[in-house]
């Protein structure tokens, strides 16, 4: 048996080949990676944003080409072929190596995306040998359709199109043994279904690191070459929807906060992961991930067909003040082991200049690789920075992998660790929620709370103190005391714990472990917690003002029988937090049932709605998926 | 047949394999220089025979070999369906299949097959050359799939969601779960009764539930903690079933699956996978394990003893299963090899599919000549 969702790790073996085939060259060839960092400051100019777009996409393209010699009798893989129909060269040996690359097919949403987009990118540019190749393949293998929300994405958006191209033939030329008219309009119905799931009650895999290339690309595709209208909008209305939901969570294009899916690198290295290439491509503000995350290759080949509005391009460069933006998702779909089949997820991202805050309420949105919370400032330059503190509770647990997975208990935790997700079953990783955790946050305030069950197998919490804390001060008074670029940070443990080297993982598949420098707040005890406060260095006269100020707030918390804290912020807000009951901030129970799909200066949507309202000034844009609109206007000032 | 109808045999839901089996077993036991001193020393063992016959079953496995696959990654391996043509030789046939939790066959024409895998149920109508996957996007991940021996146009699908029904040969399905809870419907295993059509048990998180009516209505027969994840019916005695579960240890009932009761020497908690009876000596039964391995009884569930000596584990056993013609028994650890034992698990040899993982033995009635 396997453990099918394991996405990075195939992408990041297959970054690892495009290192390998690069050699020592690989870096110059990439030259935004390597090159000064960008600047932040917003373009004014359309025509100018589209210039520097396009020419991104080039680099993108140029450098992937560059990666095998035009002596090579055949292009490699299929992403090669996609880039160099993308740039029109070498159509002749593209029909070859395509041929060669179709007589063994893939069998995945993760082949079938990059097939789809050869065939559609070699309509008109592959001999007929190399087209009737890709057909074949579609009836001869069993594509697996996976068992998340984006391999569903990337399998029906393939299928789709494919059913689309080769219209009116018979089900035994299909894998799946249906005709081309039952393979669209299954391929449709589910697309539409996700689609109005996440513009009723939120996305599932919201704010992810990597895996916001697995909607991009496949929406990308359905915009570019779906023949119904419908469908071609729908497409990109949803592009417009994630990528505004991504830019407003992001700081300088450095994705924070929350996260339904990241990885072992990416939750400390922030900037580090597919979510920067996008901010790169489209908003020009950080620099792409080296090998443009790999999957942003794919992306670049069918970037052309897509324009972001200004009105999210403002949202990702240009918000002016601090805001506070409150989102409703959802949690992966749960089998068993839960009374709801999703949980809500009630997702805060309060950014400023310095730092951004982002969380959700804890527990269990996805049951290996979510990210709760942390406080993430910006840096002049995010390339290696750890640009992040947060605690976390981690967990190894048979029933939380059950809840998800429809596998036998014991060999799903074999799978997981020998199958891609090495650190799963480590007391050290910083990946991960709990069922033990619970998060108030209240502007640039957080406090988690954890009740680890007695028996639970990993009895501790960890904190991630990075290795780019300057200052860092363990205080008598209790508080951990750091700057963070600009920002003043102020960590209040409620146990006792001790400061180890923090190993982070440099590999998921085989485990192995690199001393990054950073610092693991280990605290070995059930009842427990975490105070952060941050605050803006612009906001004292000095770090020791800051220090002084944060030991002269109200706390009082005790942690049995369960962790309770009584704590008035910076910001003169009482919050009053124990574990198991409602938050309370000024008196006041935290209201969820009120919360709406999105709710901000930015972004707004009503539950249920399918109808989000993007704003920046006086820009404003409405996605309406019921009536299948997008309307953009000037607002009145 | 005790029944009538229906030429196919589910490991576990046997038919009786009349005398023909037993004396060949006996005579295998002396090719095979397992030593019949030994075999007769078993608490059950019968004399030996000296007319050995055909054996009047196939065995069908549905495994995998993925050698660590994940989805995305390049498929390098065979999976799916695998048939026994010798002595430790098994011959893949069909489409190259990762992910297949159950196989279920037409007992009219074994051409008809059905399939329950991760893109949710297949049927094929040649033989396994070809398949349809039956069902949309609404039905996924199946993990176990059962024609009704006695209206085999009709066919039971478990889903990590509920249950669902085709009644026209899997063409089309509809959900039938009225009874079932909102929750805790997560359905692993489905038993159908050999004696009547449309009666059924199925292994669900909430407990196991029965239906007399083929899931028009559905009523709870025993609470669980966790999922069941396999029920059946004894092939010699079709009053007497168990269940293999997953906190509330392995289950067994005299009355036809009504009342409940757990055997109180195996573990309570710990998974148990699955659960299969002996035909030829209707007493053995085996279980398996991840934590407890391979479990055997011989006297009919009243005494079980690990037999693990010989098996390159003392756990992860994934699935096991009784050959109906001989007794020879069938382990499956997880990704090493298919184990074979013809004393009944006191001795084992490797017969082949090496790396695999195997969700199902079923052992399938030949044809009548």
């Amino acid at each position: 048996m396997t453990t099918p969702s394991r996405r990075p790790c195939v992408v990041a073996a297959w970054f690892a080949v495009c290192l390998l085939l690069a050699g020592a060259s690989i870096l110059r060839a990439q030259p935004s990676h390597v090159g000064p960092m960008p600047s932040t400051l917003p373009v004014a100019s359309a025509e100018e944003r589209r210039v520097a777009y396009e020419a991104r996409i080039a680099e993108v393209l140029e450098w992937y080409s560059s990666l095998s010699k035009p002596s090579d009798p055949l292009i490699g893989d299929l992403v090669g072929v996609s880039v160099r129909l993308a740039l029109g060269r070498d159509l002749e040996r593209c029909s070859r190596s395509v041929i060669e690359l179709m007589k063994s097919p893939g069998s995945s949403p993760f082949w079938m995306f990059p097939a789809a987009g050869v065939a559609y990118l070699g309509r008109d540019r592959l001999s007929p040998e190399a087209r009737a190749a890709i057909r074949r393949a579609w009836s001869s293998v069993m594509q697996l359709r996976g068992d998340t929300e984006n391999h569903w994405a990337m399998y029906y958006a393939s299928l789709y199109l494919m059913a689309q191209l080769y219209p009116n033939e018979p089900g035994s030329s299909w894998y799946t043994g249906k005709s081309s008219e039952e393979n669209l309009a299954e391929a449709r119905d589910y697309l539409i279904h996700w689609m109005r799931l996440t513009t009723t009650i939120g996305q599932g895999e919201f704010t992810c690191s990597h895996y916001i290339g697995e909607y991009a690309i496949p929406l990308t595709y359905l915009a570019a070459w779906a023949e119904d209208p419908a469908m071609r909008l729908r497409a990109r209305m949803m592009l417009d929807w994630i990528f505004a939901d991504q830019f407003a969570n992001s700081l300088d294009g450095v994705l924070h906060g929350a996260n339904a899916r990241t990885d072992d690198t990416s939750v400390i290295e922030r900037w580090n992961s597919l979510s920067s290439f996008f901010s790169w491509l489209l908003l020009g503000n950080t620099p792409p991930p080296a090998a443009y995350g790999g999957f942003g290759v794919y992306f670049a080949t069918v970037a052309r067909h897509y324009d972001l509005p200004e009105v999210i391009y403002r949202i990702g460069v240009d918000r002016g003040g601090d805001f506070m933006q409150r989102d409703l998702k959802r949690s992966r779909r749960r089998w068993r082991g839960s009374d709801v089949e999703m949980a809500p997820i009630y997702k805060l991202n309060y950014s400023r200049r310095d730092y951004a805050v982002g969380s959700y309420q804890g527990g269990i949105s996805d049951p290996i690789q979510a990210h709760v919370w942390d406080v993430t400032w910006s840096v002049p330059d995010p390339r290696g920075v750890h640009n992040t503190m947060f605690s976390m509770h981690p967990v190894s647990s048979m029933e939380d992998l059950q809840m998800y997975f429809a596998e036998f208990p014991e060999q799903m935790m074999r799978s997981v660790t020998t199958e891609g997700k090495a650190s799963y079953d480590s007391p050290d990783k910083f990946l991960g929620a709990s069922r033990y955790e619970q998060v108030l946050q209240d502007q640039d305030t957080v406090i988690a709370l954890y009740n680890i069950a007695p028996g639970t197998r990993f009895p501790h919490i960890n904190g991630f103190l990075s290795k780019d804390l300057v200052d860092l001060t363990e205080d008598a008074s209790g508080w951990i005391f750091a700057r963070g670029g600009n920002a003043f940070l102020a960590y209040r443990p409620l146990a006792p714990y001790e400061l180890q080297r923090a190993l982070v993982y440099r590999s998921s598949w085989t485990g192995s472990k690199q001393d990054s420098g950073d610092r693991r707040l280990y605290s070995p005890h059930l009842r427990n917690g975490t105070i952060v406060q941050a605050a803006s260095a612009s906001e004292f006269p000095s770090f020791a003002a800051f220090q002084a100020a944060i030991r002269a707030l109200p706390l009082r918390f005790s942690l049995e029988p369960v962790p309770t804290v009584s704590f008035t912020s910076l910001r003169g807000r009482k919050l009053e937090f124990t574990y198991g009951r409602t938050p309370v901030v000024n008196g006041r129970p935290i209201d969820t049932s009120a919360w709406k799909l999105f709710e901000g200066p930015y972004l707004n949507a009503e539950r249920g709605s399918q109808k989000l309202t993007l704003t920046n000034g006086r820009l404003e844009r409405i996605l309406d998926f019921n009536t299948l609109t997008i309307t953009d206007r000037i607002r009145n000032p | 047949m005790d029944n009538g109808v229906g030429a196919f045999v589910r490991a576990g839901q046997r038919q009786k394999a009349g005398r023909a089996g037993l004396r060949w077993l006996r005579s295998l036991a002396g090719v095979v220089g397992l030593g019949l001193a030994s075999m007769a020393a078993g608490a059950a063992v019968p004399e030996p025979a000296a007319v050995p016959a055909a054996p009047a079953h196939e065995l069908i496995l549905s495994a995998s070999i993925n050698r660590s696959y994940v989805i995305g990654s390049k498929l390098v391996t065979l999976s799916g369906l695998y048939r026994r043509t010798g002595e430790g030789t098994f011959e893949h046939f069909g489409p190259n299949l990762l992910h297949v939790s159950a196989a279920s066959f037409d007992p009219r024409d074994h051409r008809m097959i059905y399939l329950a895998m991760l893109n949710g149920a297949l049927f094929s109508r040649d033989g396994g050359e070809r398949f349809r996957i039956a069902t949309g996007w609404d039905m996924t991940e199946p993990k176990d799939v059962a024609v009704d021996p006695n209206a085999p146009d009709t066919v039971y699908l478990a889903l990590p969601d509920g249950f669902a029904v085709s009644t026209d040969r899997g063409w089309t399905w509809g959900r039938r779960e009225k009874g079932l809870p909102d929750r805790g419907k997560y359905t692993q295993a489905i038993e159908v009764d050999r004696t009547r059509a449309g009666r059924l048990l199925i292994g669900c998180e909430a407990g196991l539930f029965l239906t007399e009516n083929g899931g028009v209505r559905w009523r709870r027969v025993l609470p669980t903690r966790a999922t069941v994840y396999d029920v059946r019916q004894s092939p010699a005695n079709p009053a007497w079933w168990m269940a293999a579960t997953q906190r509330d240890g392995v289950q067994v009932s005299r009355d036809s699956g009504a009342t409940w009761t757990r055997i109180p020497d195996l573990a309570e908690d710990g998974a148990w996978y699955n659960i299969d009876f002996g035909t030829l000596q209707p007493n053995r039964i085996a279980l398996s394990s991840w934590n407890q391995g391979l479990v055997v009884s011989e006297d009919g569930g009243r005494t079980w003893t690990p037999r693990r000596e010989g098996l390159p584990t003392d756990g992860r056993i994934m699935r096991v299963g009784i050959d109906p013609d001989t007794d020879a028994l069938y382990v499956s650890v997880r990704t090493e090899d298919v184990y074979r034992s013809d004393d009944f698990g006191r001795t084992w040899r490797e017969t082949g599919l090496k790396g695999s993982t195997v969700s199902q033995f079923l052992f399938l009635r030949k044809p009548s000549p």
